[in-house]
């Protein structure tokens, strides 16, 4: 019984956690390489920042706002990140100053959209541009190079850096899931996803939890671009680029109801799992790189088909179902 | 509009005025945003109110107005498409393929194309219409598929080009002398998509849809059939587009349109549509369109930064969104009665707050470009004639000359520009920088355009596709500007001289060479290139391919894409060096993978591991001291931008003829000219010996 439970509970996520074991049994028949523990940590290293900026979407999405911004902030952090250190500010400090500017960058989009009341596609539309190109004005695409020697890996060797990345990503994501589960500002984001009207009247404040939720975006954001960053020794000015869908397609294919109120950072995890590690099965299963954007396309349709099909079947069958949103 | 045939989801009791009618959602704001920037553009440089660049911007604008005019009533039931650029890519792919592989007539093969648009929108219809799907999320699983299809169909390396010139006049030629003719589809478009919206009762639903898809439901209208029309309708504008892409730059390949998405929905956001639906006109739609791409031709005119009109077009959008006032932006708000007043009070505070921030960053954002104006018109009044009179070219006047890379934020091509403004300095000229953001052929058109219209002395484009750009080249020489060829060339009759710094067939084969020291003749190596529908990377690799005959125990065992970008770069090299143990050797060709290449290699402590490649120097340093790289291929990228304006500036002042074998620049002293070839010299390839002599 209690199997079943957990599995009603966690309906929205099964379909992309059954995806994501299909591909790893996929793997496992015709390049078991994959499994090599060498890939497996490169490969949680390489999209630890990729999870952490997912993780910040999620609860955006949660609240039923996007935010497509995420990709430019995250050039803007990281160069921002980059002069700062070649400026002297000290190593330590810099996770501090990470999510400052994030954060800030964050509350533009917030305000726009809590405050004044902009819809957030246009406001983070709007801001994807701006970031971008301003960037471009200032930097003229040059590089920061000749970071100080104890940038990369905060001065640590390369193994410690990298657990050190993970660590945070990890700390991140179970930190979220117990506060989204079982604290009240966590049911809060839920709440205004659902029902905006009837959480005001509930006495939370949707602006204060929409407006907190693009806050801790950039932060996240921020933070994600400073994990980047220390595994090189050089900061290109067009780095994530294409990564706000990168991120929202995890999301959206791990579960999260775009309209808002449904969805787990676990199925976020999966998701970017899932999408994470396409591309480098493709390259294992040695089939061409020229279909990686069709077959991640293909997920993504599959993951919003699966999604219908199973609210059609919840139509039907009439399962207790403890946590359904509003349509 | 149409207040006599039906009800106005507002229901005015009595008829509007005039302007509310024509304007119902402050759209006369963008006719004077419009306004001002035709006075401030007009005052700024002599050529931007002129008949031939009024039909100029009219004809860049057709690909990006029929998605916008698509995108105007999927917006208005409140959806959104993200997958018409991606459709339009995988159009133009079709058309190629339809007409060079399978022998289709172009006209069979342009219906067949319209009819796979239609079949990309009935994808994107049934699974939002059908199957009552977020369109968000749908169209964005589309983006990726059918971006991927059209990648997947040419390989990435597929170039369709060399259509007919009945099908160019389509898209490069002009009507009368003038009218360019894929501006009457765009207006035939348009009349008809304002009057199915506007004047027929199919219109009004959907607005009623937007406004409620539910009420709509119960008020008897086929909701899904209306959704599924419509981006069925999205799907062939989409196509119809491809055709005119493809007939105006003149080939087809599988990046086309990429990023076209946005700039149309911005387009139709700034038209005064609600991105919650119900609200929207094609009047605003085209307004929103020209106030786009007259802001980014005008710039380009005043030879202002282009990445200026990001800044601009963020700005411009969030003051046009506040200017519809709060109370709209969400619907559901009407529902609830019981406080209307407070509320509305409330708000309307906040607008005012906003109103008041936006004008001032507006303000602050027009006074700096007013500055940037002052200064550009006193240089100009400091040096007599501006560049508008190319007749008189005398030695002592001083020359404008127009270079383009392109890619701006290339670093290749940052350090290029660097050796250009030395040159320029020395000589007294004016150089003219810009180009696209990213790979784009239909962008360098626009700015040539930009040029020829401002009638600079001399342009030198880095081509980026040969048969897209040659029309407009041809047409710089008939006005008697000068033109040459950087970096990569232009069909031989499109320009005047090429500045040669290493052919294809010389970079490739360097690399091999390079490739096979460093093997010692034997083992296997991996490349990396930069996307898969590069040019440059594909020709290189043609040539090593062919180059690797003559050194049978190598071997290549993959080819992988970066885009570009380093970190991209780093993660395939990891894949690669895990895949394929015995790889000795990768070789990154695209100027920020080598180190991406490099890093990932040093990370995983493989020092049998070699890299080798086509990179900067400052850009590998480090890598090259500790022993990673083994040696990079380049030229000298700064000499290279040096040689290209003092070959401009001799061509116009007459230093330089056809026919001649040799010519004075500057530092670089004498340069040899081979028939119309300016010869750089051999690549040159840089290792840890003589790396520290070279800072670019």
């Amino acid at each position: 019984m209690k199997l079943l439970h957990i599995l009603n509970r966690s309906k929205r996520e099964l379909p992309c956690v059954i995806a994501f074991g299909i591909l790893l049994l996929a793997l496992a028949l015709r390049a078991p390489d994959f499994f090599d523990a060498q890939n497996l940590r490169d490969l949680l290293v390489n999209t630890a920042p990729t999870l952490i900026v997912a993780l910040g979407m999620t609860i955006v999405i949660l609240t039923g706002e996007i935010d497509i911004s995420v990709g430019s902030l995250f050039a803007v952090c990281s160069v921002a990140l980059g002069w700062l250190a070649k400026a002297g500010v000290p190593i330590f400090v810099l996770p501090l100053v990470a999510l400052a500017i994030g954060a800030i960058l964050g509350a533009c989009n917030g305000w726009l959209v809590a405050r004044v009341g902009m819809p957030s596609i246009i406001v983070t539309l709007a801001t994807y541009i701006a970031w971008r190109d301003g960037l471009l004005w200032i930097t003229q695409g040059a590089w920061v190079q000749n970071l100080p020697a104890g940038f990369q890996w905060f001065g640590f060797s390369q193994r410690g850096g990298e657990t050190l990345i993970v660590l945070c990503a990890v700390i991140l994501l179970v930190a979220f899931a117990v506060v989204l589960r079982h604290l009240s500002g966590g049911r809060a984001v839920y709440a205004v996803g659902c029902d905006r009207e009837a959480s005001r009247l509930a006495g939370i404040d949707p602006r204060s939890i929409v407006f907190g939720s693009f806050v801790l975006m950039g932060a996240l954001t921020g933070l994600a671009a400073l994990l980047n960053a220390v595994r090189f020794s050089t900061i290109p000015s067009n780095l994530g680029t294409g990564l706000e869908l990168k991120a929202i397609a995890a999301v959206v294919v791990g579960g999260v109801s775009i309209t808002g109120g449904r969805g787990t950072v676990i199925g976020a995890l999966f998701g970017t799992a899932l999408l994470g590690s396409s591309g480098t099965a493709l390259v294992f299963a040695g089939i061409n790189p020229f279909w990686e954007k069709a077959i991640q396309g293909a997920i993504i349709l599959t993951a919003v088909f699966a999604d219908a099909a199973v609210s059609r079947l919840q139509k039907h069958v009439h399962l207790d179902f403890s946590r359904a949103g509003s349509a | 509009m149409s207040t006599s045939t039906s009800p106005a989801p507002e229901a005015p009791e009595h008829p509007l005025p005039l302007h509310r009618r024509l304007f119902p959602n402050g759209e006369w704001a963008l006719l004077v945003v419009l306004a001002c920037e035709c006075v401030v553009f007009g005052l700024v440089s002599d050529n931007f109110l002129t008949i031939t660049n009024f039909f100029e911007i009219v004809r860049l604008s057709v690909e990006l107005g029929l998605l916008a005019l698509a995108l105007t009533p999927i917006i208005i039931t409140g959806g959104i498409d993200l997958s018409v650029g991606s459709a339009l890519g995988l159009c133009a792919v079709v058309l190629g393929a339809l007409w060079r592989d399978a022998h289709i007539p172009l006209w069979a093969a342009s219906v067949l194309t319209l009819l796979v648009g239609c079949g990309c929108g009935l994808l994107n219809g049934a699974l939002v219409g059908g199957l009552n799907l977020p369109s968000l999320i749908v169209t964005l699983g589309t983006y990726s598929l059918y971006r991927g299809i059209a990648e997947g169909l040419t390989r990435g390396i597929e170039n369709y080009s060399g259509f007919g010139h009945k099908f160019l006049f389509f898209g490069q030629g002009y009507i009368a002398g003038v009218l360019p003719p894929q501006v009457l589809v765009l207006a035939v478009a348009a009349l008809s998509t304002a009057w199915v919206l506007h004047r027929s009762a199919f219109g009004r639903t959907l607005y009623a849809i937007g406004f409620s898809p539910e009420g709509s439901r119960f008020a008897g209208i086929p909701v899904r059939r209306r959704l599924m029309l419509i981006y069925v309708a999205s799907g062939f504008a989409s196509s119809l587009a491809a055709v005119i892409y493809v007939a105006h730059v003149g080939q087809a390949k599988s990046d086309a349109g990429t990023g076209y998405e946005l700039t149309a929905i911005t387009a139709v956001v700034l038209g005064g549509a609600s991105i919650f639906g119900g609200r929207g006109t094609v009047l605003g739609t085209i307004l929103g369109l020209y106030a786009l791409v007259v802001l980014q031709n005008g710039l380009r005119l005043g030879a202002m930064p282009a990445e200026f009109t990001g800044v601009l077009t963020g700005v411009l959008l969030l003051a046009t969104v506040a200017l519809h006032g709060v109370r709209r932006w969400r619907p559901q708000r009407r529902v609830h009665t019981e406080e209307p007043k407070e509320k509305e009070f409330h708000l309307k505070n906040w607008q005012v707050a906003v109103l008041s921030g936006v004008m001032l960053v507006c303000a602050l954002i027009v006074a700096g470009s007013n500055w940037v104006l002052v200064r550009s018109i006193r240089q100009q009044l400091q040096h007599g004639a501006g560049g508008s009179s190319s007749a008189q070219t005398s030695t002592g006047r001083r020359l404008t000359i127009a270079m383009m890379p392109k890619a701006k934020g290339d670093p290749y091509f940052i350090s290029c520009e660097k050796g250009a403004e030395e040159a320029a300095r020395e000589l007294g000229d004016n150089l003219i920088w810009d180009g696209p953001a990213d790979l784009d052929p239909a962008k360098q058109n626009e700015v040539v355009e930009a040029w020829i219209t401002r009638a600079v002395d001399a342009i030198a484009v880095s081509v980026e596709n040969k048969q897209a750009i040659s029309t407009v080249l041809r047409k710089a020489r008939e006005r008697g500007i000068r033109v040459l060829a950087w970096d990569a060339d232009a069909e031989p009759d499109a320009r005047d001289f090429f500045v040669n710094q290493a052919t294809p067939q010389g970079i490739g084969y360097t690399l091999t060479d390079e490739a096979a020291r460093i093997l010692n003749g034997s083992g296997d190596f991996a490349i990396i290139t930069a996307s898969l529908t590069a040019a440059n990377q594909n020709e290189w690799i043609k040539y090593i391919k062919e180059r690797l005959q003559r050194y049978p125990k190598l071997k290549l065992v993959t080819i992988q894409p970066s885009e570009g970008d380093r970190d991209r770069a780093f993660a395939e090299t990891q894949n690669v060096l895990k895949v394929y143990p015995k790889v000795k050797l990768i070789m990154a060709i695209a100027a920020p993978a080598v180190p991406g290449a490099a890093e990932a290699v040093k990370q995983s402590g493989r020092k049998d591991v070699k890299v080798t490649g086509l990179s900067l120097p400052n850009m590998c340093k480090p890598y090259i001291k500790d022993g990673t790289i083994e040696s990079i291929v380049l030229w000298n990228t700064n000499d290279l931008g040096y040689l290209t304006v003092e070959a401009a500036d001799a061509l116009v002042r007459g230093r330089l003829k056809h026919g001649d074998h040799k010519f004075q620049a500057g530092r670089l002293g004498t340069i040899q000219v081979e028939g119309d070839q300016i010869m750089l010299g051999k690549p040159f390839v840089f290792n840890k010996s003589n790396i520290d002599q070279f800072d670019f």
